[in-house]
């Protein structure tokens, strides 16, 4: 279903803006050659999620698990390596990105679903559903601006829950509305699993992670860590972080 | 060059997007003015009358003869100088879609030009009101329209491929290239007669596309004279270089693109 090899991503460093032609006129003058600094937030990983399979990924911040998802949602092409999916693959990343505040909700359901490479006629399909598992029917005309943010993640999660996936990513979206909508996305995406769709999962809540997730990928640094089953991993990782707040603590 | 066609394919697919992107370019910048939608005409018809207070005296003509060149001039030189301009931040403006979910990124510079054009065909409205008074009665070169506006659009494409791909990299590109236009402006011919320039510079002139589409548009709506080969040729050439200039520009850089947004 979806295949990393060696897969590394290499940034470039922005250390300050230095985009304008001055600063490279002077810099040229100056004789100094454009500084680059890279570094790589991801290497050489190689992994496997099959059909039916959800892995989880965890680590510190800055450890490259939102680049890997990237990578897996095609927004970024590997440096070296390959990536291969097969499949449709979803991304519940920041779901409200694609919003426009200044249109009602019905326009963006439609503008945030063509965004996920929906044709009009499968949009009208999905459309109703959309709405109802929302409960913003009654606000449907009413312009983003006035939703509540909560109201704004309900709508995002329903258009992008719609699209069908083959492959699901998820990041930290779990805690979307209130106690109740927050179950009902829950129970979808167990719904997801059971279909035997590969999900892939970023969180930094370990409960989480344990409910959903069959495998676990704990990155650090761009690489990996530990790979394999989700309560070795976890346990693992949760002594570590535990060992490095002791040590931090002396 | 088989992959270029997975991209073209790409963009396709992603239809709907832009089809959206479009309407609600169109629906935004009129929803908040009073006069809303009537300013589509007005626009046009205002810059007309700054021209003709300033112009008429001093190129002379009837009076709906010259307002109906400049005129031309005008709503041809807005649909491309609009088109490019506001292009040239189509990848910056759009940065946080662009980091965090996969799309055919050349659907943003698209869709302004495609917005640009529905303008284009909106302010037609109010030229072709000028033309009425005027007394131009319409010939069959009209039906060239569609070809002259295609390769505007074609030619606009192009360099907003380009601008928009550069401007990444460097965004000194969007104050030149807004100098570069203004300077363009006056060299297109759009408010006085090509005529009254020295013979060196009218030969230069054949190497300025807009020259020769602006001079299309006017032969189609009134002045089958400048139905020439010359400018048909020169028009369809530019267009179809700056088309694969732009194209291989952003097809080259797409991917990398992320990495300066």
């Amino acid at each position: 279903m979806l295949t990393l090899q060696d897969v590394s991503v290499q940034y470039r460093l922005i250390t300050e803006r230095k985009r304008t032609f001055q600063s490279h006129m002077i810099n040229y003058m100056k004789g100094k050659r454009i500084e680059k600094k890279t570094f790589w937030a991801l290497r050489d990983i190689s992994l496997d999620v099959h059909k039916g399979e959800s892995l989880g990924i965890i680590g510190p911040n800055g450890a490259g698990k939102s680049t890997l998802l990237k990578v897996v949602s095609g927004v970024i092409k590997p440096t070296k390596g390959r990536a291969h999916t097969n499949g449709k693959v979803a991304p519940l990343i920041e779901l409200a990105a694609g919003f426009d505040d200044e249109l009602t909700g019905r326009e963006n359901i439609f503008l945030n679903a063509s965004i996920l490479g929906f044709s009009r006629r499968e949009i009208e399909e999905r459309y109703e559903r959309a709405v109802d598992f929302s409960e913003l029917r009654d606000f449907i005309d009413t312009p983003l601006k006035n939703y509540s943010s909560g109201m704004v993640a309900r709508l995002a999660f329903s258009i992008a829950t719609e699209a069908n996936p083959d492959i699901l990513i998820i990041d930290e979206v779990l805690s979307v509305g209130d106690a109740r909508f927050k179950q009902k996305s829950k129970e979808r995406i167990l719904a997801f699993k059971n279909r035997g769709i590969a999900i892939l999962f970023v969180s930094h809540d370990m409960e989480q992670v344990k409910d959903l997730c069959n495998k676990v990928l704990w990155l650090d640094h761009g690489k990996i860590k530990k790979l394999g089953d989700t309560h070795e991993v976890i346990s693992e990782y949760e002594l570590h972080q535990f060992d490095r707040e002791t040590v931090g603590l002396k | 060059m088989v992959n270029s066609f997975e991209e073209v394919k790409e963009i396709f697919r992603y239809r709907e997007l832009l089809r959206n992107l479009v309407s609600r370019d169109i629906k935004k910048r009129y929803k908040r003015s009073a006069l809303g939608f009537l300013w589509v005409m007005l626009d046009p018809l205002l810059m007309l009358l700054i021209f003709y207070v300033i112009f008429s005296g001093l190129f002379g003509g009837s009076v709906g003869k010259y307002s109906t060149y400049v005129m031309s001039g005008i709503i041809l030189w807005q649909f491309f100088s609009q088109a490019t301009k506001v292009a040239s931040f189509a990848f910056l403006q759009n940065r946080n879609l662009i980091n965090k979910i996969y799309l055919p990124k050349a659907v943003f510079p698209l869709s302004v030009v495609s917005s640009s054009l529905v303008h284009f065909i909106f302010s037609l409205i109010p030229l072709f009101i000028i033309i009425l008074f005027s007394g131009i009665t319409l010939s069959f070169s009209i039906l060239l329209l569609p070809y002259v506006v295609g390769l505007v659009f074609m030619f606009s494409l192009g360099i907003a491929l380009t601008v928009s791909t550069l401007a990444v990299f460097m965004h000194d590109v969007i104050y030149i290239y807004d100098v570069l236009l203004l300077g363009w402006m006056y060299l297109s011919a759009i408010f006085y007669p090509i005529s009254i320039l020295p013979e060196k510079l009218q030969v230069l002139m054949s190497l300025n596309p807009l020259y020769h589409y602006i001079s299309l548009f006017r032969a189609c709506l009134y002045d089958t004279a400048l139905l020439t080969s010359g400018h048909i040729v020169y028009g369809s050439v530019f267009a179809v270089l700056s088309f694969l200039i732009g194209w291989s520009v952003y097809y080259r850089n797409k991917d990398r693109i992320i990495f300066y947004l």
